[in-house]
């Protein structure tokens, strides 16, 4: 278990390293995906299945494919990496002849910007300072127990930690409510995205102010 | 030899990487892509303190609410997933208006 959980926090980390600094977007999405099923494993080697699973189903199933519509949506050519757009009449527009040379290669990876890495490294050495300063009973995880689940024909089952069984058990006993509230929040975040999205047919064609120009 | 401290120093430098790439990239959507992974790695230290908890030998009706752990991680999941989808709506909305996703032009509110 312990070398499942070192190559899955391996593989996690450095998919979460690549996502970051690849210039081509679509790569970095592909790095991330690698991330999030890194993290599935360790969740799997932290006794956590059911939640290793729905990692999989939700991030590499549902999210993952989402980034793609909207990365294919929006402009390829950012996205690219092939430079960034011009400002013209406060719309964004490329020059048609930005393509790299024929003899330049585009950069696989981007710059490295040092004020982000100082914060994030800063940030970095506070947590890893908090954690070292946990108490020592923090130094090693205690033998699972399997649990009661709900009796069924006077037989009480055993549950797993972690199975579904338990999910559920924590779910319809400890926290109805948070689960009702969820279901509310996507159902809002659902209305809200499609609102969102609609494409507007009066106010799309309608040019932008131009005084948002002047003031630059 | 599998610890606590050890899944908490890993979910700190994937959170660490994802701020990283939050505060340098300029294109909305490799943005919220960073941002997911910040999410992700809050979701390593609740699985791993959902662990800790359960093998520290409580009474027998802990057992559900040693599940406390993975069953926020799954709310993470599902408040993650909602503000992808409107985040991705306003990325969607933001091109209609600019051509373009770069973070740095969408300045309207700056003047």
């Amino acid at each position: 278990m312990e070398v499942l959980f070192v190559f899955c926090a391996i593989v996690a980390l450095i998919g979460g390293v690549l996502c970051v600094v690849q210039r081509n977007a679509i790569y970095s999405l592909l790095s991330l995906l690698v991330s999030f099923a890194g993290t599935a494993g360790v969740f799997f080697c932290l006794d956590a299945s059911f939640v290793a699973v729905s990692q999989i189903l939700i991030y590499a199933g549902a999210i993952a494919v989402l980034f793609l519509f909207v990365l294919m949506f929006t402009d390829t050519r950012t996205v690219l990496g092939m430079g960034t757009p011009r400002v013209v009449d406060s719309r964004a527009v490329f020059n048609p002849d930005a393509k790299p040379e024929a003899g330049t290669r585009v950069k696989r990876f981007v710059l490295p910007n040092p004020l982000a890495a100082l914060i994030s490294l800063g940030v970095l050495a506070a947590m890893l300072f908090a954690i070292f300063k946990l108490p020592e009973r923090f130094g090693k995880f205690g033998p699972l127990v399997e649990g009661e689940g709900l009796a069924r024909d006077g037989i009480v089952p055993m549950v797993q930690f972690g199975s579904a069984s338990g999910i559920t058990l924590v779910t319809f006993q400890d926290f109805p409510l948070a689960f009702e509230v969820v279901s509310i929040l996507i159902f809002a975040a659902v209305l809200g995205a499609v609102l969102l999205a609609k494409r507007h047919t009066a106010q799309a064609t309608e040019p932008e102010p131009a005084v948002a120009t002047e003031d630059e | 030899m599998l610890e606590p401290k050890i899944v908490f120093a890993l979910a700190a430098v994937l959170f660490s990487v994802g701020l990283y790439g939050v505060l340098s990239r300029g294109n909305l959507v490799l943005l919220l892509m960073s941002l997911e992974l910040m999410l992700n790695a809050a979701n390593v230290a609740l699985v791993g303190v959902a662990r800790y908890w359960a093998g520290m030998g409580g009474a027998a009706d802990d057992f559900s609410r040693a599940h406390s752990g993975q069953f926020f991680t799954l709310m993470v999941m599902a408040v993650a997933a909602a503000e992808v989808g409107v985040g991705l709506a306003i990325i969607v909305a933001v091109f209609r208006r600019k051509h373009t996703s770069a973070a740095d032009l969408a300045t309207e509110l700056k003047h």
